[in-house]
Formats: C-alpha cells, sequence, structure tokens
C-alpha cells in the first residue's frame, strides 16, 4: 500500500464538529428567507378508497391561504419512487393508506396552513382495504395497485436442500416476525425553497440523496435540469428514510407555481404518518447441520409488506434473502422473499434493509442448532464462518476481505469470561442472567445493480485543492472520510482541502447514502480523482525538479524529492505553471464497484464486490417476574476493512448497537395506534449497555486504503445477541420482535422461571 | 381545532381562587405544565383560560407536623426526590420520584399536576395511597380535606370541583415501616407506567405482619388500595406459600375490579410478579 501520510486511521477532528456544538449549521427549518409561505399537507383519512372529489372552495377562503394543490396541478410525472415509481405526489383518483397526501396548502402562516387543510373535503368511496401481506396475495384480495399486490419474489437456490435435509443429524424449523419500525431520527423531515435571481428552484433540505431528489424534481415539474437545484441542508439523521421524496416534491410545486420562497416542516406526528416504515417480516426457516455441527442446507420463505408504496421494498426483498444463511457456507439453499402490497404505511429503507429481520431468524437457527447438537454456540458459528476460498448461496467466490473468522476470534475472551464468570454472579430472587452472541454478514453497495459513485477535485491557480461529492453527510462523517482519502493521496492535510458537498449545482452525482456504501464507492471515486491530479502533480513536478517521476512524492502541499526533502516544490507553482499551459486541473473520479446481476430463477450472481462482517456479545438480565430486560454489556467486534477514521466506526458501532437494542426489545410502530414519540419507545441513555467496539481490520483489495462500510453492519447483530441473550437467560425462545414486556414475561411463564428463586 | 386560551397568572392564592369562581368551568391549572402543554399542542385543551398557579407560594413547602408529612400541591418532582424530610418518612415517594418522567420533566412537573390529572398511570399516587394521604382543597369559601382515595372518580376524572384548587398533601409518616415502590415500564426511563405497585407494612416481632397497605397503578380505572389483599395479609406470617397466594388473589382482585382487556393478559401476571417483587424482602 503507498505511503497514506498518516491521514488514514487517524480519528481527526470531525469536519463541522465546532460549528454543531456552536449551533451553527443551518438546518432545512433553520433558513431565513424572505416571508416565506408555509406549506401543510393534508393526508388522507382513509385505508383505501377512491376519491370521488377533493373541494377546496372553502379551504381557500380562509384567510393568509394563497394556494391549494392537488394531484391536477403536477405539470408532468405525478409518481415518484427511486426504484419503482409507484407513489404519487398528491393522490390522484385514489388512496392507498391513511398516509397518502390528497392536498397541500401553501398558506401566510401556519395556522392559517393547517385551518384551510382541515377545510378541505374529500369525497371518499371506500374500497375493501388489505392489512396483512399474506392475505394480500390471495384471490380475492383486494388490490392495492392496478397491476396486482405482489411486487417483487427474488428467488435463491443452490443444489438440493430437500435432499441435503434428509443426511442431517438435526433440522430446526422455526417462523420468526418482526414488526414495522420508524427511524425516529432526530430532525424531523424538512425543506426550504426559493427562486435564484436567473427563476430556477433552489430547494434545500435534509436528504440522503440530494441527485437522486433533483432527478425527481425535474421528472415531477417537467423543467429543464438545470433549471432544478437541490442543496443539502445541515441533515439530522435520515436512517434510510430521507432517501424517499418527502418534502423536496411539495416545495417544488409550491416554487413552480407561485415563485415565492416557501417552507416545509414535518411535525413529529407527519413524519411518522407519512414517511417509510421499516419491513416487517415473516421467516419460516429450516436448517440443517451434520453431527458436528456443520450447516448442510437451509430453505427459508419470507414474506415482506411493504405497505401501500414500494419505496426500497424490492431492495430489502433482494438483500434479505441474499442475506438468510447468515456469514456461514452452505452448500444447499432455497430461499424465497415476496415483497407485498398491503394498505398499510409504506415501508422503505431502514438501516440494513432486511439484514436486521433476516439476522434476527439466522442467528436465533444457530443457537437452536448449537443447542440440539450440545454444542456451544461460539463453536458453531467458527465451524461454518465464510473464509477466502467459499462459495456464498449466490455462487459468489469469495476472495477478498472476509473478517468474520477474525470477529469470532476476537470476541472469544469476553465471552467466555461472561459465561464463566460474570453469568454466575449474584443477582436477586426475580433476575435471570444470559450471555447471547450474534453474528452477521452484509454487503456493501446496492445488490446486484450499477450504483456508481463520481467526484470531482480540482486545483486553482494558487495550489488550493477542492473536492466536489455529491455525497450526502447526514451525521455518520463521510465528508470527513472523504477528505482524509484525498488528503492521503495528495500529501496534503485535510484541513487544506476545501470541500462542497451535496449541492447538484456543484457536485455531481455518488449515489445515495444508504447500503453501507458512501465510504467504499465514494471514498474510491474521491480517490480516483485525486489519484489523477497527484499523477498531472508529479509528472509536472519532472519538468521542474529535473528528477525521475519514481522518486517524486506529494508532501505537505510540495511535489519533494525523496533522496533530498529540500529539493521541492510547491503546489501553487506547478498550479501556475499548468494553467499557463493549459494542462486540466480539474479531474473526475468514478467507481462502480463489480457486480454481477442475480439471475431472477437462481439468484445466481455476484451482488457486492466486498461484504462486512461482525459478531456481538450481548449480556442481559431478565426480571423472570414482569418481563423485564436489562442489557448490561455489548462487545461488538466489526471487520471494517480498514477504519478510515477510527472514532466514526467506534461512533457508528455504538450508535448501531443502541439502534439494535430498541430493534430487539421495544421499538414496535402500530399503523393504527402509533403517532408519535408518546407511544414509541426508542432507548434512553438509561437503557443503553456498556459497549466494548473492536475494530478488525480485514483490509479489502478493491476498498479506499482497504476501507469497507460499518454504517448499518453495526446495527444488525445486537438484536440476536440479545434475542439469544434472553432465551440463556429463561430457557425459552422469543420468535417475534420486539421482545417487549408482554413477550418476554410468556417466554418466562412458558419456561416455567415465572416464580421466585428461593431466598437465599 | 387548536385553541388559544388566554393566560392568567395571580400573584396569591386568594386571586387564583377568586379567578376560579367566576372561571372555573373555563379553566384549566397550569402548574409545570408537563400533561396540560400535551394536551394543547393535541388541541384537546378546551379551556378559555389557563391559569398559572406555578409561582403561588401557598402551594409551596415540605413540613413535617404532629399532623403529618405536608407537601404543598406546588412542590416538583425534582424537590420532592431531593427533600431529607420526604426521604426520612415517605421513601416510597422518593422512589416514585426517582423513575418519574425525565430530569427534565422531574424539575417542573408538580406533585398536585400529578395527582389533579387523575391519570391510572400516576406515578405519585399508589405512594400517597399507602401514607393514606389527604388532599387539601381549597375554594374562595374556604378549604375541606379529602381522603386520596376518595378523591377520583374514574381515569382523568378528580373530584376536584372547579372553584377549587388542591393546596396540599398531609401524608401519614412512615415512622419507621417498611416502605416500597416498584414499578415496570417499556424503558428504563421516560416510561409511563405499565404497572405500580406501592406497600406499607409494619412486620411485627413474631414474624406476623401487622399493618399492611398496598396499592397498584395502573391496573385499576383509577390508582387505588388493594384492600382485600391486605385483609388477607395482615396477621399472616409472610411465608413464601402465603405471598404466593396472596399475588393470586392480587392478580383476581385486578381483574374482578377491571375487568378483562387486552392488556389484562399481561398485567395479571405482571401484578403477581411485581407483587412477589415488592414482598420479597419481607418475605422469611
Amino acid at each position: 500500500m503507498k505511503s497514506n501520510n498518516g491521514m488514514i486511521g487517524k480519528s481527526i477532528p470531525r469536519i463541522g464538529a465546532i460549528e454543531r456544538l456552536l449551533g451553527k449549521p443551518l438546518f432545512s427549518a433553520d433558513m431565513e428567507l424572505d416571508h416565506p409561505l408555509v406549506l401543510k399537507v393534508l393526508p388522507s383519512d382513509r385505508h383505501h378508497a377512491r376519491i370521488l372529489d377533493i373541494d377546496t372552495a372553502e379551504a381557500a377562503r380562509v384567510e393568509g391561504v394563497v394556494e391549494i394543490f392537488t394531484a391536477e396541478d403536477i405539470p408532468r410525472n405525478h409518481l415518484t419512487g427511486i426504484i419503482n415509481k409507484d407513489r404519487p405526489l398528491l393522490a390522484k383518483n385514489k388512496v392507498r393508506s391513511k398516509g397518502d397526501a390528497v392536498a397541500l396548502v401553501a398558506a401566510l402562516n401556519i395556522h392559517a396552513a393547517e385551518t384551510a387543510a382541515k377545510k378541505i373535503h374529500v369525497v371518499y368511496e371506500d374500497l375493501p382495504s388489505v392489512h396483512d401481506p399474506e392475505e394480500a396475495l390471495k384471490n380475492h384480495a383486494s388490490k392495492v395497485h392496478e397491476k396486482g399486490n405482489l411486487l417483487f419474489t427474488r428467488k435463491i437456490k443452490k443444489g438440493n436442500p430437500e435432499k441435503a435435509f434428509e443426511a442431517c443429524a438435526v433440522v430446526v424449523e422455526k417462523t420468526y416476525r418482526t414488526s414495522f419500525l420508524e427511524h425516529t431520527y432526530l430532525e424531523p423531515d424538512a425543506g426550504a425553497g426559493y427562486l435564484d435571481p436567473d427563476g430556477n428552484l433552489v430547494i434545500i433540505a435534509s436528504t440522503q440523496n440530494p441527485h437522486y431528489d433533483h432527478s425527481e424534481l425535474v421528472s415531477l415539474l417537467g423543467v429543464a435540469p438545470e433549471k432544478v437545484r437541490i442543496v443539502q441542508a445541515a441533515t439530522g439523521g435520515g436512517f434510510g428514510s430521507k432517501l424517499d421524496l418527502n418534502v423536496q416534491g411539495f416545495i417544488g410545486l409550491a416554487l413552480y407555481h407561485l415563485k415565492r420562497p416557501v417552507m416545509c416542516t414535518f411535525t413529529r406526528e407527519e413524519t411518522y404518518r407519512m414517511t417509510a416504515k421499516r419491513h416487517p417480516l415473516k421467516m419460516v426457516f429450516k436448517t440443517g447441520a451434520d453431527e458436528n455441527g456443520h450447516l448442510m442446507a437451509m430453505t427459508a420463505k419470507m414474506i415482506c409488506d411493504t405497505g401501500a408504496y414500494g419505496s426500497y421494498g424490492l431492495a430489502v426483498a433482494s438483500r434479505a434473502p441474499v442475506h438468510a444463511t447468515g456469514p456461514y457456507e452452505i452448500d444447499h439453499v432455497d430461499v424465497e422473499c415476496r415483497c407485498v402490497y398491503t394498505n398499510n404505511p409504506f415501508a422503505g429503507a431502514m438501516r440494513g434493509f432486511g439484514v436486521p429481520q433476516a439476522a434476527f431468524a439466522h442467528e436465533s437457527q444457530m443457537d437452536l442448532l448449537a443447542e440440539a447438537l450440545g454444542m456451544d454456540p461460539l463453536e458453531i458459528r467458527r465451524v461454518n464462518a465464510l473464509k477466502a476460498g467459499h462459495k456464498t448461496a449466490t455462487g459468489q467466490l469469495l476472495n477478498g476481505s472476509v473478517g468474520i473468522d477474525q470477529c469470532l476470534e476476537a470476541v472469544k475472551p469476553h465471552y467466555e469470561n461472561a459465561l464463566k464468570t460474570w453469568l454466575h454472579g449474584e443477582t436477586d430472587f426475580a433476575k435471570q442472567r444470559g450471555v447471547g452472541l450474534g453474528a452477521m454478514w452484509y454487503g456493501i453497495g446496492n445488490t446486484g445493480v450499477q450504483n456508481p459513485s463520481t467526484a470531482h477535485i480540482e486545483m486553482d491557480g494558487e495550489g488550493r485543492i477542492t473536492l466536489y461529492t455529491g455525497c450526502a453527510d447526514i451525521g455518520q462523517g463521510s465528508t470527513t472520510v472523504l477528505s482524509q482519502i484525498a488528503a492521503a493521496v495528495l500529501g496534503i492535510s485535510p484541513d487544506m482541502l476545501c470541500m462542497v458537498v451535496g449541492d447538484t449545482a456543484f457536485t455531481s452525482n455518488a449515489g445515495a447514502t444508504s447500503a453501507s456504501r458512501q465510504t467504499y464507492i465514494s471514498g474510491n471515486a474521491v480517490k480516483n480523482a485525486a489519484e489523477k491530479l497527484a499523477d498531472v502533480l508529479l509528472t509536472e513536478g519532472v519538468d521542474l525538479l529535473k528528477r525521475p517521476k519514481t522518486d517524486l512524492m506529494l508532501e505537505n502541499g510540495f511535489v519533494v524529492y525523496k533522496k533530498d526533502p529540500d529539493h521541492r516544490m510547491p503546489f501553487s507553482k506547478i498550479a501556475a505553471r499548468a494553467a499557463k499551459r493549459g494542462i486540466p486541473l480539474r479531474w473526475q473520479g468514478y467507481f462502480d464497484p463489480e457486480t454481477v446481476p442475480l439471475d431472477p430463477e437462481t439468484g445466481e450472481g455476484v451482488p457486492y464486490a466486498t461484504y462486512a462482517f461482525a459478531c456481538h456479545v450481548a449480556l442481559v438480565t431478565v426480571d423472570v417476574l414482569t418481563g423485564e430486560v436489562t442489557v448490561h454489556k455489548i462487545i461488538a467486534a466489526h471487520d471494517v476493512g480498514r477504519a478510515i477514521h477510527p472514532a466514526s466506526v467506534e461512533g457508528q458501532i455504538r450508535g448501531g448497537a443502541a439502534m439494535g437494542v430498541g430493534f430487539a426489545l421495544m421499538e414496535e410502530y402500530d399503523p393504527s395506534t402509533t403517532r408519535s414519540l408518546k407511544d414509541y419507545h426508542i432507548p434512553t441513555a438509561m437503557d443503553m449497555p456498556e459497549i466494548i467496539p473492536i475494530i478488525i481490520e480485514s483490509s479489502e483489495p478493491t476498498g479506499p486504503f482497504g476501507a469497507k462500510g460499518v454504517g448499518e453492519p453495526a446495527l444488525i447483530p445486537t438484536a440476536p445477541a440479545v434475542i439469544n441473550g434472553i432465551t440463556n437467560a429463561v430457557s425459552a425462545r422469543i420468535y417475534h420482535l420486539p421482545a417487549n414486556l408482554e413477550r418476554v414475561l410468556e417466554a418466562s411463564i412458558q419456561s416455567g422461571k415465572f416464580t421466585m428463586k428461593e431466598v437465599a | 381545532m387548536l385553541t388559544h386560551p388566554a393566560y392568567a397568572r395571580p400573584e396569591t392564592l386568594y386571586e387564583a381562587l377568586l379567578f376560579l369562581k367566576t372561571h372555573g368551568i373555563d379553566t384549566r391549572p397550569l402548574a409545570g405544565g408537563t400533561d396540560v402543554m400535551v394536551d394543547l399542542r393535541a388541541g384537546k385543551l378546551k379551556s378559555e383560560y389557563l391559569l398559572d398557579i406555578s409561582r403561588l407560594k401557598e402551594l409551596q413547602g415540605i413540613g413535617l407536623s404532629k399532623d403529618g408529612l405536608s407537601i404543598g400541591a406546588g412542590v416538583t418532582i425534582s424537590e420532592i426526590y431531593n427533600s431529607p424530610l420526604v426521604a426520612k418518612n415517605a421513601p416510597s415517594l422518593i422512589k416514585s420520584c426517582a423513575f418519574f418522567g425525565s430530569p427534565q420533566i422531574r424539575n417542573v412537573a408538580t406533585i398536585g399536576g400529578n395527582v389533579g390529572n387523575a391519570s391510572p398511570s400516576a406515578d405519585t399516587v399508589p405512594p400517597l395511597l399507602v401514607h393514606e394521604a389527604r388532599a387539601v382543597l381549597a375554594s374562595e369559601n374556604g378549604e375541606r380535606t379529602v381522603a386520596l382515595a376518595n378523591l377520583f372518580e374514574g381515569p382523568y376524572r378528580s373530584g376536584i370541583r372547579p372553584d377549587e384548587l388542591l393546596i396540599r398533601f398531609i401524608l401519614e409518616p412512615a415512622d419507621g415501616r417498611f416502605t416500597d415502590f416498584q414499578k415496570i415500564g417499556r424503558r428504563k426511563a421516560l416510561a409511563i407506567s405499565r404497572m405500580s405497585m406501592a406497600l406499607l407494612a409494619d412486620p411485627k416481632e413474631d414474624g406476623t405482619l401487622g399493618t399492611v397497605r398496598l396499592a397498584l397503578g395502573s391496573g385499576t380505572p383509577t390508582p387505588m388500595r388493594m384492600e382485600a389483599v391486605e385483609a388477607f395479609l395482615k396477621g399472616k406470617r409472610a411465608d413464601r406459600q402465603t405471598v404466593e397466594a396472596g399475588s393470586r388473589l392480587m392478580a383476581e382482585e385486578m381483574v374482578r375490579i377491571t375487568g378483562r382487556r387486552p392488556s389484562t393478559e399481561y398485567k395479571e401476571k405482571a401484578v403477581q410478579g411485581l407483587f412477589l417483587r415488592i414482598l420479597a424482602p419481607l418475605v422469611e
């Protein structure tokens, strides 16, 4: 590996951290525009209904109302969606869920907008609604969309599992279920817009994908691409939900017609009602192993409820089955996942795209097999862990970074110590302790489809360098990591770089901040751009320093002769000379991971160029009398390839574990009753365990400086580890997430633990 | 609809009571606002006036006299939590305050508001009940004292008349008797009680239980004393068998009073679990 001037693997101060601490960054709702109109959406209050009439006359008479928009006002294509376009910006002819937007009010103030929204009279004709994906697939079921309720099926087939099961020493078959989840990012969706002096539409928004937003706005409004500019505002988290067009389309529509500054800020209740949820999955897993615990075969039938619209449903329905084996080699596999429309709130991307759900199932199965064989849960995972040279269920030969073995090795002393000592520590009469393991693998980037990133780097006549990237930093720290990568290549300090991020007027498409892809994919694009510039600098240096290129290096803003560091030339001189000679100093970088699309019938292919791996250990206590669970400690080993910024990696691991505790124990969005934070529980600081992050660096040859990704992997193993810990504590297993008070107490009763232990 | 009630802030209790005499029926008293503001934002507050009683001195103060432990209705949950006087005389109330909402809520929420809102899950109420707390109410006509157990008419319905304010509570001190509060929540902070329980008991030298007072929160339409269970335990030795029988009686009583609901499946077990947990220190 090339020298990286110490910039890689260094936790430099996060770009923008001080500004955030001082309260300086402008979030969308903070924008100070000239007398902006405020926008209010009227959502459907029906699950499934034809719209017979929308009468806006009374609402329009409310003082302060400027305009009320319906689907009729959308100039071009009214459907939106990143994978399949099925979600109208404003409902046309019918509504498919209670979150569908029916009309949009623009008013001088929020009071007028809210008052008017309540005075819009919509005449509905109710249609039968369907809320269970299995019901939705029956012949008589009401059709949510004309094309039918089955959106997509992904199949993965390898070998002959039915035959292989016959030879297994043990086979377990169980059904697992998960719930709708709400992302509950810190910042509710918001955006603002105005017309620039040239009449272009400028939209500032809280988003994970500004360049996608741009393409949707162009499609909705039918305007030339250069007429729309999307600027990513400071963004307070997203976890996948801000990949959808939540407010941007409304802002664009109002701007287009009214040509006045507008703002749209969702309340927490609106984000709960109108934005995506995590897909609930029902998963029937059958897994068989030989007497030594070697996995021989597995089958799985999965069904995922995407609600009224597809959003990222296809990605979830593809990723969940691809990852269903877990990070283990299995020769005989047959997995099918169906993605189904219902009249529930639409489900979309949420940290992990279905893999957290799948991992709950495959890791429960691993413990069940271990129990049946009398094996240690860590041992059965070690026996089966993927290694370089193994083939995955899609037939992909793994030959790069495969660090699951190292993760298992790293947690081993903690795990064994917990079993030996902590497990037998003193507890009160109602408490039982348990130790659980959860492992995972996660493909970096989108599944078997192109998902390139681009970046530009530019040196001006005075040698100053600017990096342009469309990569949305939503709090995870990508801007800092990308600056480190460019700085490492150019031999400068990251603070010598000017970063231009997430502004479609200046940046080019880096793809979505999702799929844990930005460090790996955009990192490579940035590296590629920086290397082109570095090559120009070195080549020019040859002329100026009269030394061969191989003897030159870049250091602290100079081209330096390696053998005599005093013999050097500043970038500024090179830049001035290059400019004079017409040599370009602006370069584009590009990277698209090498994948092979999955075969529609067998799933054969190369879905991802590389995978992240992880294993968590959870130490839990269960109150067998009330069902309360305390997670004391999580030991989290993550193979990230290379940690460009270790503090950010640890931050992701901690945040992921927090979200994982919520997924395991308390988070559940019930479409009929959940309205806001008052009835949706995410973990508080008091619920958080001690977390011990362990960074494993199994360098990925195709990664920038060996890096892969960690954003979603951080969350995935936590819930299985906690659930396996609860099982260890109460000797009964929970098959339906979350493991809330009711389910844990039920498990405790079923296993006969619902009693006071003998008091010493 | 969003309402925009008028705001009034009297300087003295007398002014407040005069205001209530005229406008009581259209007024919602505002102290910490942790329930009122939620209702206001949700558009559920229909009152014309908000009467800010948060600065009335007459509602402040914690003191001990021959009548008992007096806690002003305007005392915040944090103040109670930090009071050595309460710690000595009503430790279970301290414990209910320790797990009440979040630090921000505890700093402004008042005990009077918690009682007056009459939520089935009000955390301070079960401890108040086992201390046989009396509520002192004032109107322009004068004061009256009501046993807290008789104050509630139903979920979110207290017997406080529109022209009245809760002034203070008078608790019977623990006097060295065993008291405790236990709560089950869906998480470890900022959780509405799924169930709560308070106990005051007086184990005698011979191992039998003298006084037993047991109050249940979030299991019945309003928090209440479980008298049948108290009677069952009184005079008995707190052995394992008795306590387990008591726990089953506790569940039967709860179901008898409340009826069966979807939540009963969990609660009739959890109430036994919580009962065992709270009695455990007394079990021989």
